[in-house]
């Protein structure tokens, strides 16, 4: 299939998924196909080594879940391989019954996040679930292996879930090295491997469980999610229920950036390859779950000046918008589009690094998250 | 011999028509469902055995949520109807 020569939208909601199409000017958008109606969509994502393919993180409420792949641009789909957490023969067990894990062991209930390996592995994928479970795929998602280091983890049983689940919700992977992986849990924290996911290590030091009695544990924080500087692949920005953070050193430390916001409580962030040192947020009412000024808001930070900068005024977008952990999302073209969906369905776009915003005038089912997928190859 | 009825949700896995089954129990009649239309597993069953959620066993008429469940002996019985039930929104 050629390069891809639109940019679209890819959008996961409560009642299926949605590809909007538009061009590089990103003013003009159109909805394009529709899928998986009445499923919980729970992230849509590109495979930018295979333009054309998506994969699709769907929760059948009836029929549980199914990653779900398109080769053709959303307009058909097809489930590929599932990776359950299966007692019976026909499937490997994620699970080893003599480990401590297996005290917790049931179904997996929903599938989060599907991440496409590095261009130097093509037929790679991981995969996170709820409960607190990753898989990779050698073969583009046709069969998992389960990475019994954190699905076995020995202190798993004592990993408590966010109101979302027991979420394994944040994969990244180190663009130079491909064994160096970082993975986000809620309410577990974060985890950086260096050997293609054997072992791992928490990286929570500096993030605040406020939730909990010690309120700097090694682990028990509940991160949101976590973007990587395209620039800096040591530096990581960091929404968490306790706050908004940096880290410069592949998570060693984490220093708060948003107490200076007052409550820097949020679901999102996402930093844009063409804007080195930058990234997006959507401050969140903590009690409410919703922008608490009164109406759409994203922050601006700037890590080069240490600075924030609010993107919208009040009249733009007037209400209260909840936003998910999956749903904010850049373009790589520059200056750098911003999207965001919104839990009562609107998608709000910015083509110019948020100097201007616009509607979308589609409503949208609730949305679980917005992804990307870029003109060209990667 | 069994006639099992799936509801129409259910027929993009499984049979489209009435099905003739022969088990003694629910567990080894979702057994031999599975086995003829491998498209049906881990849909009306997760992986631990245990039956979905949302999805309801009716033997001659009587739910078997909430009593004996998969164990259920069919000896005696006549039809299975297997349907989603109603939830949502």
């Amino acid at each position: 299939m050629a390069a891809n020569e639109k940019i679209r939208i890819l959008v996961g909601t409560r009642k299926g998924t949605y590809v909007v199409e538009g061009d590089t000017k990103r003013k003009t958008w159109k909805v394009g196909p529709v899928a998986h109606t009445g499923n919980e969509v729970y992230h849509v994502v590109a495979d930018p080594r295979h333009p054309g393919d998506l994969y699709a993180a769907v929760n059948n409420q009836f029929w549980g879940p199914e990653v779900q792949r398109s080769r053709d641009w959303g307009k058909h789909w097809k489930e590929i391989g599932t990776p359950l957490t299966p007692v019976r023969k026909d499937r490997p067990s994620p699970f080893d019954d003599s480990s401590p894990a297996a005290a917790v062991k049931r179904a997996v209930t929903n599938l989060w996040h599907i991440e496409p390996g590095l261009a130097s592995e093509p037929d790679t994928l991981y995969l996170g679930a709820d409960p607190h479970l990753i898989f990779r795929s050698s073969d583009l998602g046709s069969t998992w292996d389960p990475i019994d280091a954190i699905n076995n983890h020995p202190a798993k049983k004592d990993w408590a879930p966010g109101f979302g689940g027991a979420c394994l919700h944040t994969i990244l992977i180190d663009p130079r090295d491909a064994r160096r992986l970082y993975i986000g849990l809620s309410a577990v924290g974060t985890f950086r491997s260096e050997d293609g996911g054997q072992t791992w290590k928490p990286t929570n030091k500096g993030v605040e469980a406020p939730f909990l009695p010690n309120k700097f544990p090694e682990t028990g924080q509940c991160v949101h999610d976590v973007a990587a500087d395209a620039a800096d692949p040591d530096t990581f920005y960091r929404q968490d229920h306790g706050g908004m953070y940096v880290s410069h050193d592949r998570m060693e430390k984490w220093v708060r950036i948003g107490k200076s916001l007052g409550d820097d409580f949020g679901f999102t962030v996402a930093s844009p390859p063409s804007a080195p040192g930058k990234a997006y947020f959507v401050r969140l009412d903590g009690q409410a779950r919703v922008t608490g000024e009164g109406h759409f808001q994203v922050h601006e930070w700037n890590d080069n000046t240490r600075k924030w900068r609010k993107l919208l005024g009040p009249k733009a977008f007037p209400g209260h918008f909840g936003v998910q952990r999956e749903g904010i999302a850049t373009d790589n073209l520059s200056p750098p589009g911003i999207y965001v969906g919104t839990t009562t369905g609107q998608l709000i776009v910015s083509p110019d690094a948020g100097k201007t915003w616009r509607l979308i005038p589609f409503s949208f089912p609730s949305i679980h998250s917005v992804s990307v997928a870029n003109p060209g190859r990667r | 011999m069994l006639e099992v009825h799936l509801d129409s949700w259910l027929r993009e896995f499984g049979p489209r028509a009435k099905e003739k089954v022969d088990a003694d129990s629910v567990e080894h009649l979702l057994d031999a469902l599975e086995e003829r239309y491998p498209g049906l597993r881990f849909k009306l069953r997760d992986e631990t055995g245990q039956l979905r959620k949302y999805v309801r066993v009716f033997v001659d008429g009587q739910d078997i949520s909430g009593t004996t469940g998969p164990a259920t002996p069919l000896a005696g019985a006549r039809t299975i109807d297997i349907l989603h039930s109603i939830a949502g929104g």
